[in-house]
């Protein structure tokens, strides 16, 4: 019989933003333990919230052997990988003070601002053995802040959002990024509807496709990728990994619920146009003959399932600048778009500025941007922009048609 | 026994959760597990700022109770503050579920359940890769806080969720179909319904065509106008929205017309199903509240906080998604009342149009967007070929104008997987629904 154990610890603390003013601290911390065994091609987990007891873990891990549910697969092999990122970013008794000093100067700058939601910092640490002597460990810490901006006056419940997140907190460099944002805002310009290039955080343009690099389905023949496992199929300029690497990551852990561990922890999907991986865990992996890509999540008391971290594309271009010289709509917010099952995708942008020569313009109507599965990912794909305009972002380019809502 | 402190308001909420899980993919078992947690929420306001702490042990609340007190600053006039001033003290205790809880349903029979349905699915050689899953939830909630309220209820939901992969030749569609009630035994039974979903989700694989993009007239099914009426409507009459603008009472003034004279849009928690709130988190008793009546704007969801800010009265909606959050405010069960035609009725008028039966998602803030997954054409006031659909947009207060036709029967439902998602709270439970609703135009993409 073959075992795991994982022990996993959150710490957070969360402010409430309401009007710009902080309203509520929230602490939380939660600790949690799991036992996997493997005996006999198949699976046996117990888990627990609370300091873990493994000694009664591994008890009802092997009484739920019984289930029978099949897992036949091997333990990851000898490996000591330590990686922790424990730096304090702000002392918890200087939080409130720091964070209102901030928001009181941001409210200064961006008086038509009206600002709401949250501001935490999460610390988190994840250990991972195994019988075949793996043994990782990643800890983490990352400052969030998530705002949500409605423009006094405009009746909207949302007109805007200012965020950012990372493993340090500079409110320098925020607020001046905040500014561009404001005086762009109140600039409002117009677009003709044709083609353009669409500069956006990964998620809002290639979410709606992470569905067709499922394993289960690439095999069942129910994805657009179907049988084109190491085939060229999009642009050279395309580099799309799944980002595990707590340097661009901050708090991510850099193994996975199986403790894989992927070169750079960044485990490839599409490098160079070519189709190198797919969604798998260990199981589905042998299942269907595919590499196994080493994502693979977990609940605390669950078998392993799929899992993605974050879209990590290689950079092609050192700014927004080079990336694209001339017009483009650089998307603030794309929710609710999708794909038809023959990859037509098209989703409203419910927020969006103007941006000439990598400098926001002008605020721009709601829009409606679509293209295809293919052509985005192809011939249309521009390329990517790290750490621009402010550290931490990472922007594709996609020329897409755009219209007004 | 609970030693709550003068000069400060101070609640607690516990949870004790029970929660199944059973899926097979392709005939495999994937997961069969209960989870059992105990987690407790704790609040403290001092009149200034809300102390909070989320814990898993159970056993030493007073602790923790008495740390938030530490943190806070006692203020002999909390009793005066607006937002304690409104708080119910309600002492209550409810059981729906003694009897026929699902924690008494042995894991065998739910998963022999389960194995049952599954052969249908794979009848049609068009299915690759078909998943079935049980899902089930019994929660026992403590709602105690420093006014002397003491509530203790139950919650119920359990459901069956099943996905076909579907591929042949160059086509592809992944068909879902789910099935949520707050009883094993309404489980039971549903071989035809199962059988007749896959068999339009196959049909829908052979012979959808893309839909042509444009403004069009649209008829929406009890499911999706419910998910419309959340997404459009509901979020925005969730009043945390109109704390931070002093000028939003003024632009969602009550009276103010927002929709077409034949539209009525309600919440409310005491409907049976996954939005079922008899109490809310901070132990507010459930109503009936009219979010619009006849087109005209009637009320706003409300927690203590908003309602004191603007004044207005509790509605029971102050909810966290579990002990690890706050309440905030959100829906429960929210649809649309019917209206005076039926089905035939309703789609006679549209010589072209779409019917949008069933939805992957729906998100809406000044623009809704409702991606659907099974969706039909309308020719000459008749149904006819399946359509495949991207996403359907509009401006919510444009399209709440344009609804011209309500069938008379309402339909309530609940998610099985999923739910409702506002910043950092996911998958909240609620109920939605309504008639089949005519939209004059919408925008199709």
């Amino acid at each position: 019989m073959e075992k795991e154990f994982i022990k996993e610890t959150e710490r957070s603390v969360t402010l409430n933003v309401t009007a710009g003013k902080i309203d509520s601290f929230r602490e939380l911390e939660k600790t949690t333990g799991t036992v996997r065994v493997y005996d006999n091609g198949c699976i046996g987990v117990a888990g627990c919230l609370g300091e873990p007891d493994e000694k009664e873990l591994t008890a009802r891990a092997e009484e739920a052997l019984a289930f029978g549910i099949p897992y036949p697969c091997g333990m990851e092999g000898p490996l000591a990988l330590e990686d922790l990122r424990e730096k304090e970013i702000i002392p918890i008794p200087e939080f409130i003070p720091t964070m209102q000093s901030f928001l009181d100067r941001l409210g200064e700058m961006c008086p038509k601002f009206a600002l709401t939601n949250k501001i935490s910092l999460t610390y988190n640490r994840s250990e991972y053995r195994n019988g075949a002597g793996r043994r990782l460990v990643s800890s983490g810490r990352a400052f969030n802040l998530e705002l949500v901006v409605q423009n006094r006056g405009s009746g909207n419940l949302f007109d805007t959002f200012l965020g950012w997140s990372g493993d340090h907190f500079d409110a320098e460099t925020l607020l001046a990024y905040f500014k561009k944002q404001y005086d762009a805002f109140y600039n409002p310009v117009d677009l003709e509807p044709g083609r353009y290039p669409v500069i956006a955080a990964a998620p809002d343009l290639f979410g709606a496709f992470l569905q067709h690099f499922v394993g289960d389905l690439y095999a069942a023949g129910a994805s657009l990728l179907s049988g084109k496992f190491g085939q060229k199929v999009f642009s050279d300029k395309l580099t799309l990994r799944d980002d595990m690497n707590p340097a661009t990551a901050p708090g991510v852990c850099f193994f996975d619920a199986e403790g894989c561990v992927a070169p750079d922890f960044r485990p490839t999907l599409i490098e160079n146009g070519v189709l190198k991986g797919l969604l798998t865990t260990k199981k589905t992996a042998g299942q269907y003959g595919l590499p196994n890509l080493g994502t693979a999540s977990a609940a605390y008391d669950g078998v392993p399932g799929l899992g993605f971290h974050g879209l990590y594309l290689e950079p092609t271009a050192r700014s927004l600048k080079e990336l694209v010289p001339g017009k483009a709509v650089f998307v603030v917010m794309a929710s609710g778009g999708d794909v038809t099952p023959e990859g037509h995708f098209a989703t409203p942008v419910q927020m969006a500025y103007l941006m000439e020569g990598g400098q926001l313009v002008g605020r721009l109507p709601e829009l409606s941007v679509s293209g295809h599965f293919y052509d985005m990912l192809g011939k249309d794909f521009m390329g990517c922009v790290h750490d621009d305009p402010i550290e931490g972002s990472k922007l594709c380019g996609i020329e897409m048609n755009v219209e007004k809502v | 026994m609970i030693q709550f402190r003068e000069g400060y308001y101070a609640d607690i909420r516990t949870e004790d959760r029970s929660h199944t899980v059973i899926s097979y993919k392709a005939g495999i078992l994937e997961e069969m597990k209960t989870r059992v947690e105990r987690q407790a929420f704790l609040r403290v306001y001092d009149g200034k700022l809300w102390y909070y702490a989320s814990v898993t042990d159970i056993d030493h609340l007073q602790e923790t109770l008495d740390g938030l007190y530490a943190a806070a600053t006692e203020n002999p006039q909390i009793l005066e503050d607006p937002v304690v001033r409104r708080f119910e003290r309600n002492r209550d205790a409810v059981s729906s579920f003694d009897g026929c809880s699902v924690r008494d349903v042995p894991l065998k029979e739910k998963q022999a359940l389960l194995l049952s349905y599954l052969p249908l699915l794979s009848e049609d050689p068009c299915v690759t890769m078909p998943t079935g899953t049980y899902l089930d939830r019994n929660s026992r909630f403590s709602f105690q806080s420093s006014l002397g309220a003491d509530i203790r209820y139950d919650y119920q939901t359990c459901g069956l969720a099943f996905s076909c992969s579907m591929a042949e030749g160059e086509k592809k569609f992944n068909g879902d179909w789910q099935k949520g009630g707050t009883r094993f035994d309404e489980m039971k039974g549903l071989e035809a319904e199962i059988r007749a979903a896959v068999a339009e989700r196959t049909a829908f694989l052979r012979n959808s065509v893309p839909a042509e993009t444009g403004k069009f007239p649209v008829v929406l099914s009890p499911e999706a106008a419910g998910v419309f009426a959340h997404e459009s409507f509901g979020h925005k009459s969730e009043s945390d929205f109109m704390l931070s603008d002093e000028t939003m009472k003024n632009e969602w003034e009550i009276g103010k017309a927002v929709g077409s004279p034949i539209l009525s849009i309600i919440d409310c928690g005491s409907v049976p199903g996954s939005g079922f709130v008899p109490y809310d988190d901070e132990g507010t008793r459930a109503r009936k509240n009219y979010l619009i009546k006849n087109g005209v704007l009637a009320g706003r969801l409300h927690s203590a906080q908003t309602a004191a800010a603007l004044d207005e009265g509790l509605t029971g909606n102050a909810r966290a998604i579990d002990c690890t959050f706050e309440p905030i405010v959100r829906m429960t069960t929210t649809y649309i009342e019917g209206g005076d035609l039926d089905f035939d009725q309703l789609i006679a008028p549209v010589e072209k149009g779409y019917f949008i039966k069933t939805i992957r998602h729906g998100s809406g803030l000044s623009t809704f967007t409702i991606a659907p997954s099974l969706a039909y054409e309308i020719v000459g006031g008749k149904l006819g070929r399946p359509v495949q659909i991207s996403v359907l947009t509009g401006s919510v207060f444009e399209t709440l104008g344009l609804i011209d036709g309500l069938t008379k029967d309402v339909q309530l439902l609940s998610f099985v997987e999923g739910g409702c998602g506002k910043m950092e709270q996911m998958n909240l439970p609620v109920g939605f629904g309504g008639p089949f609703v005519r939209v004059s135009s919408m925008n199709i993409q």
